[in-house]
């Protein structure tokens, strides 16, 4: 936003934090609700019909931890991303965010490939709770993943664009990161109580 | 302005004296599924713990509303009122604590009793006198059964219910026949959507969820122990027990009303049921009457009929003749209704109709043909098998007795013509529901 | 930094200086600003005011057609098996009158008193964001829309034009009919029609439109207040406010989540509800009421809140422990969650947990008689004006204490075993809802329309709604209390004779009449006021707030200049109070006002889901090319926000200062 902006927001006051960055976190804390009620779904379902489905014979422990692996890399790359545009260093920013949407574009990869082969394995979103809870929330997941790598694009895009303001734009980026790290941990989440705690004395 | 509020509070005040008359004077509170005319110490209990809460919060009612009162006429704005302004308090800590500490003890007041009676009414007490081994005069049991109370499986339908026995192996539906004075277990499913049993007088409701195993226990009547216990009546065993006996003939004996309680579709507010609560005696002979169900026509055996049926079927003459022939031919009653005795007549989709000439009601209690006294009249159980076999979708819209994939009652083919709609001729119904009556 | 004034509000009222011309946006378009036309202006405004007008508006449209159900509904119960409608047309008009009363009055009146005050109370120019505001607006308008299209077809359907074919071929119901709080499996495609995905798609919207306007309230009232506006100093409307916005923000995605996965199960054929796949109806029921209880105080605190302004302003006293109402409504927030299951008793939730959840909503009873002792606290000692406000908010504290204590009834579970369902149940939140709820929001409106049209009241109408109303309100659902506990079961489109329930229902019918035309009569006295009021001046009931501070009715920038407030009940202080605490107001720093552009993106995006909700709907019921219409307002959608990112915030100065 223009200078004007910044007088008419934050003008006479000191503010503990942005009004977008606030608005980000209690999207997130919403998030974390929607988050809570898919995953709970899903271990209320698995706790009640335990034979139902047997996931270990599904899940590939390699490529999943791969997929994990990537998408904790792509937050690390935001985090730099991020600082980057702090410091007003456009080049990093851009090398740094190419890396994320690359990252973010093979985890959603790994998540395609997953989802067919498992289709492929009999589970759909006809077959049982299992499959109903699964990909609503592994789904709903990758929607966010895809929603984190369109708004990158766009904002590459932008920083070509010669608008971007140094101080504007760091909280614009910054805001993306909480974003991004927020679906970063969300998937850490589920990783853990969707598919690890499937392997648990089963190797 | 004061003379037109003063106006106002007169209106409020008047009007309020016009509803504690409507309340409390002009109506009568011993109706027929009233909470408060409560035969049963579930439904005892629960009204203990609402009039409790009623006192309760009448007092805090009488208190606060007092007070509030109180202040609104005392702190008035008087028209001549000149004196500086109100001091400005800013509250009173050691106030806002005691009144605090008082809302939490009375609430203690209703928590105690409302935890006692959540265990209370929540499991299935095994007293001796409910063991059904100690009551049931009808035929061998199980040993298993023995030592078990009186279980009946409540299951849920769009819009009728289905009462099975299984220590007893016999199934009955939309009026449940119960025993005075015992507890009876209740198992409750659904087979579609959610509905809820309540039977207002003898237990509050419980719900019948898909999916989903629930449970509930009722009795109609105290037991000795409780009753001895309320009455304080003394005596030789013997005299007791007579009196016992006599409470539960002249109070508790009697023609109860229940309505699914959850909204469960279209047909919601037809889904009512009735519960006949008798002595044990009677209770045997109803088993026994069930179990052995009906014979064909003329006391005929089954067996001799349908020879008849299948060969010669116009040799089978007469009302109920022709009103069995419907009922097993054209009318298709039997791929949904069964009938016990009745070798062909095995249908699990509809309501076991044995003994469907006894009920007071039909319909899920929606048809009623009986008087004040709950004695039966013909008369009106004959209209009443027409009207719901002629207009079933009317009295109960969306029911699958009409209309269920081409095996409704609505969907008959012409024999002639299979591809046209005949439905029944008056002349048919006619004769099948004086086969109905017949059914007892 | 500050310079003192003497009058409260630096004289703004001039005429703007010079014609002030829209420009263009980063898109090249020119922006509405500044428009001569009327409906473009209201359109694409993000003036927090008008959006709250229009909040208003449309709420109150919506309050009548809830009404006009609820008469039908009362109409048809009057007599013992009456045939006025078919059981089919009660069931969806009781659904679409719960359903309409819930989400599309009672809720959009409150973000109209948000809207119009929350800004004006904290001394902000505006929300934290306007553009989201004016999307908020529009996606309740959507919303609404898409949930009350399905009359459309039914009436289509009626006349013989129109029937379901495709999923839900042969259910012809397509105005939702299964409860506002659609329980599971009834809700599923087996027994229920395209009514189900219009709802189930509405309430989606809504919830989009309430979590955006929530958002952005917590945002505003943290981040925007005025200086020396401190949290504690906030008054106890935007308190509630913010309490409310943050329940929104936590219970929504419960509903959220479980319409969604309701939609699957419809749409793609999973079994999150579906007993033949597994699926437990009963989950919903606890995804349901871990918003819905929550939404039950989104619901009546801001009722509580505006109470808590008229109380002190008609009693010339300071509310009586201020900290402690703020601090009870937080208590009722937080505890809000943890009783969900209070609306389960009768499913079988076992022992522990029904004797846990009945205890805590016992004790959620603690802070919500806090609250009425404090109002009474606060007429205590004071000087009790019976001025129209003041008439329905003494109202409220009678009746919600009754709806409270019911309320109480209910939470002793086994006794709850014989109300739940019931007739008691209906008379108990009715007497929370319209004797709680409808009268503060009435009192809200007498109070603050003044300030909001700038025009007084005329004559004492005021006094016939308040009778005509609670008066109709007590002989309408009083005896629903009797007819409940003479086993009267809730949502029966018609009833026997013979239960003792003849009389008590024909009672509640005419009460229900009385109320209407209370009601009536309020539309009356609004029109009234709107069309013939005397101007009302800045400060016409010599109130409390900041909002009462500046001109009525406020102009676009709320303030001249930023006022900086020296105490609670800031105005109050500054007319009554010692000479240190004045209101102040910032110095002019000769950049003029800063105001937001108007903009088109927010109504475009937010009007997407209209063609999305519909389209998504209408596949079901087998109507062509649906699918393509839903990717249309897909489209739409994605464009409205990709634009209204690209042409930027804009903003324009106003000099209010100058023509002095």
């Amino acid at each position: 936003m223009s200078d004007s902006a910044t007088h008419h927001e934050d003008g006479h006051k000191s503010l503990i934090i942005e009004n977008k960055k606030l608005l980000m976190w209690l999207f997130l804390g919403s998030d974390c609700m929607f988050f809570g009620t898919l995953i709970s779904t899903h271990l209320i379902y698995r706790k009640i019909y335990p034979q139902e489905f047997e996931p270990t014979s599904l899940f590939s422990l390699e490529l999943t931890s791969f997929s994990t692996f990537i998408l904790l890399m792509s937050s690390f790359l935001m985090a730099l991303a991020v600082s980057a545009m702090h410091k007003g260093q456009l080049k990093s920013f851009r090398r740094n965010t190419v890396g994320v949407i690359f990252f973010g574009l093979i985890f959603l990869g790994c998540q395609v490939y997953e989802f067919t082969e498992f289709a492929h394995l009999g589970l759909t979103l006809e077959s049982g709770t299992f499959g109903s809870t699964f990909y609503l929330m592994t789904g709903t997941h990758g929607v966010h993943v895809a929603i984190g790598v369109f708004w990158l694009i766009c904002m590459l895009f932008y920083s070509y664009t010669g608008k971007m303001d140094a101080h504007e734009s760091a909280v614009d980026v910054e805001v993306a990161g909480l974003y991004w790290h927020f679906v970063d941990i969300v998937w850490i989440i589920i990783f853990t109580v969707v598919y690890l705690i499937e392997f648990i004395g089963k190797t | 302005m004061k003379k037109i509020t003063h106006g106002f509070s007169r209106l409020l005040s008047l009007s309020f004296a016009l509803l504690a008359l409507v309340a409390f004077g002009g109506c009568d509170l011993n109706t027929k599924m009233s909470t408060f005319d409560v035969k049963g110490p579930i439904a005892e209990t629960q009204l203990d713990l609402f009039m409790l809460t009623v006192w309760v919060t009448g007092f805090i009612f009488l208190v606060v509303g007092g007070v509030y009162v109180f202040a609104v006429i005392k702190f008035r704005e008087k028209p001549n009122d000149n004196s500086p302004m109100p001091s400005q308090g800013h509250g009173n800590p050691l106030v806002e604590i005691g009144l605090i500490g008082a809302s939490v003890l009375l609430l203690v007041i209703i928590a105690v009793p409302t935890l006692q009676a959540i265990w209370y009414t929540h499991d299935t007490p095994l007293n001796e006198q409910s063991k059904l081994g100690n009551w049931y005069t009808g035929d061998e049991l199980s040993e298993d059964a023995e030592e078990e109370v009186l279980v009946i499986r409540v299951i849920g339908y769009q819009w009728w219910w289905e009462f099975e026995y299984p220590q007893l192996g016999i199934n009955t539906a939309n009026e449940m026949v119960i025993p005075a004075g015992k507890a009876v277990h209740l198992e409750l499913r659904s087979v579609d959507v959610i509905h809820s049993f309540w039977l207002p007088r003898i237990a509050g409701k419980v719900d019948l969820i898909p999916g989903r195993a629930n449970a509930m226990w009722i009795q109609a009547g105290d037991n000795f122990e409780r009753w001895a216990e309320k009455t304080g009546a003394d005596g030789s065993e013997l005299a007791l027990q007579a009196a016992y006996n006599t409470y539960l003939e002249e109070e508790i004996h009697d023609y109860y009303y229940g309505q699914c309680a959850e909204y469960c579709g279209d047909s919601h507010a037809r889904m009512l049921f009735r519960a006949t609560v008798v002595g044990d005696d009677e209770f045997a002979e109803w088993v026994k009457s069930e179990a052995e169900g009906h014979t064909a026509p003329e006391g005929k055996p089954w067996d001799e009929w349908y020879k008849a049926y299948d060969s010669n079927p116009d040799s089978l003459t007469g009302d109920l003749n022709e009103g069995a022939k419907v009922f097993m031919g054209r009318g298709k009653c039997i791929a949904c209704h069964s009938v016990e005795g009745n070798p062909r007549a095995l249908g699990v989709a509809g309501p076991n109709l044995t003994n469907v000439g006894e009920r007071l009601s039909i319909a899920a209690g929606w048809l009623n043909h009986h008087d004040e006294e709950d004695v039966l009249q013909a008369d009106k159980q004959y209209e009443n098998f027409v009207k719901w076999i002629k207009e079933t979708d009317v009295v109960k819209p969306g029911n699958l007795m009409w209309k269920s994939n081409g095996n409704g009652i609505g969907e008959l083919l012409d024999p002639e013509d299979p591809d046209k709609i005949k439905l029944l001729t008056d002349e048919e119904i006619h004769y099948l529901a004086l086969y109905l009556q017949s059914l007892k | 930094m500050s310079t003192v004034t003497e009058t409260h509000e630096p004289s703004t009222h001039s005429k703007e200086p010079h014609v002030l011309k829209p420009e263009r946006s980063n898109l090249g378009l020119m922006r509405p600003d500044h428009s001569k036309s009327v409906i473009i202006d209201w359109l694409t405004t993000v003036d927090h005011k008008k959006i709250g007008i229009m909040y208003g508006a449309i709420a109150l449209f919506f309050l009548l057609v809830g009404g006009l159900e609820a008469l039908i509904i009362r109409t048809q119960l009057a007599f013992p098996e009456n045939d006025l409608i078919s059981a089919q047309r009660y069931n969806q008009l009781f659904t679409m009158h719960g359903t309409t009363m819930i989400f599309l009055a009672i809720m959009p009146l409150n973000a109209a008193f948000f809207n119009f005050l929350v800004p004006l109370q904290i001394g902000a120019r505006d929300v934290a964001f306007p553009r989201i505001n004016s999307f908020s607006l529009w996606a309740f308008v959507a919303g609404a829309l898409v949930i009350n299209f399905g009359w459309v077809l039914q009436a289509l359907e009626v006349m013989g034009l129109f029937s379901a074919s495709g999923p839900t071929a042969g259910m012809n119901d397509f105005v939702p009919s299964m409860g506002w709080f659609g329980y599971a499996p009834i809700t599923g495609k087996e027994f229920t029609g395209a009514g189900t995905d219009f709802w189930i798609m509405g309430l989606q919207i809504l919830g989009v439109a309430s979590l955006s306007a929530a958002m952005n309230f917590v945002v505003t009232i943290i981040n925007m207040r005025a200086p020396g506006m401190k949290m504690m100093r906030m008054p106890v409307f935007t308190w509630m406010t913010l309490v409310v916005s943050l329940l929104i923000v936590f219970a929504f995605p419960a509903i959220t989540i479980a319409l969604a996965q309701l939609m699957f199960d419809r749409v793609f054929g999973t079994s999150f509800f579906v007993t033949a796949g597994g699926g437990q109806p009963i989950l919903w029921q606890h995804l349901f009421w871990i918003f819905g209880h929550p939404e039950v105080y989104i619901l009546v605190l801001p009722a509580m809140g505006i109470v808590s302004e008229v109380l002190p302003t008609f009693s010339k006293k300071p509310l009586f422990g201020y900290a402690i109402v703020v601090f009870s409504g937080a208590v009722i927030g937080f505890l809000g969650f943890a009783v969900w299951s209070h609306h389960m008793f009768t499913t079988g939730l076992g022992k522990v947990a029904t004797a846990a959840f009945s205890l805590l909503t016992m004790a959620i009873a603690v802070p919500t008689g806090v609250k009425i002792f404090n109002w009474v606290g606060t007429l205590w000692g004071g000087r009790v004006r019976f001025s129209a406000p003041m008439i329905f908010a003494l109202g409220f504290v009678w009746m919600f204490m009754m709806g409270g204590f019911s309320g109480i009834m209910h939470s002793s579970a086994p006794a709850d075993a014989q109300q739940q369902d019931s007739y008691f149940v209906i008379a108990h939140f009715h007497y929370v809802a319209i004797g709680g709820i409808f009268l503060a929001v009435v009192s809200g409106i007498y109070f603050w329309l003044p300030k909001i049209l700038g025009k007084m009241w005329k004559g004492n109408l005021s006094i016939w709604v308040a009778v005509f109303s609670t008066i109709g309100l007590n002989v309408t659902f009083f005896p629903m209390h009797f007819l409940g506990l003479l086993g009267m079961p809730r949502r029966t489109h018609t009833y026997l004779e013979g239960f003792g329930w003849e009389t008590y229902n024909l009672v509640c019918t005419i009460g229900s009449y009385i109320l209407a035309f209370g009601i009536f009569l309020l539309v009356v006295d609004i029109i009234r006021c709107f069309r013939s009021g005397e101007p009302a001046g800045d400060d016409p009931w010599d109130a409390r707030t900041l909002e009462w501070a500046t001109t009525s009715p406020p102009q676009v920038y709320n303030f001249g200049r930023t006022p900086i407030i020296p105490a609670r009940d800031a105005l109050w202080e500054h007319k009554h109070g010692p000479e240190n605490r004045r209101i102040q107001y910032e110095e002019d720093d000769g950049h003029g006002i800063h105001m937001p552009s108007q903009s088109w993106m927010p109504m475009i995006a937010s009007l997407g889901f209209v063609p999305l909700g519909l389209g998504l709907s209408l596949m079901q019921a087998g109507v062509a090319f649906m699918g393509y219409v839903a990717i249309f307002g897909l489209f739409m959608i994605a464009l409205g926000v990709a634009l209204w990112a690209i042409e930027g915030p804009g903003g324009y100065h106003l000099h209010p200062e100058e023509a002095k």
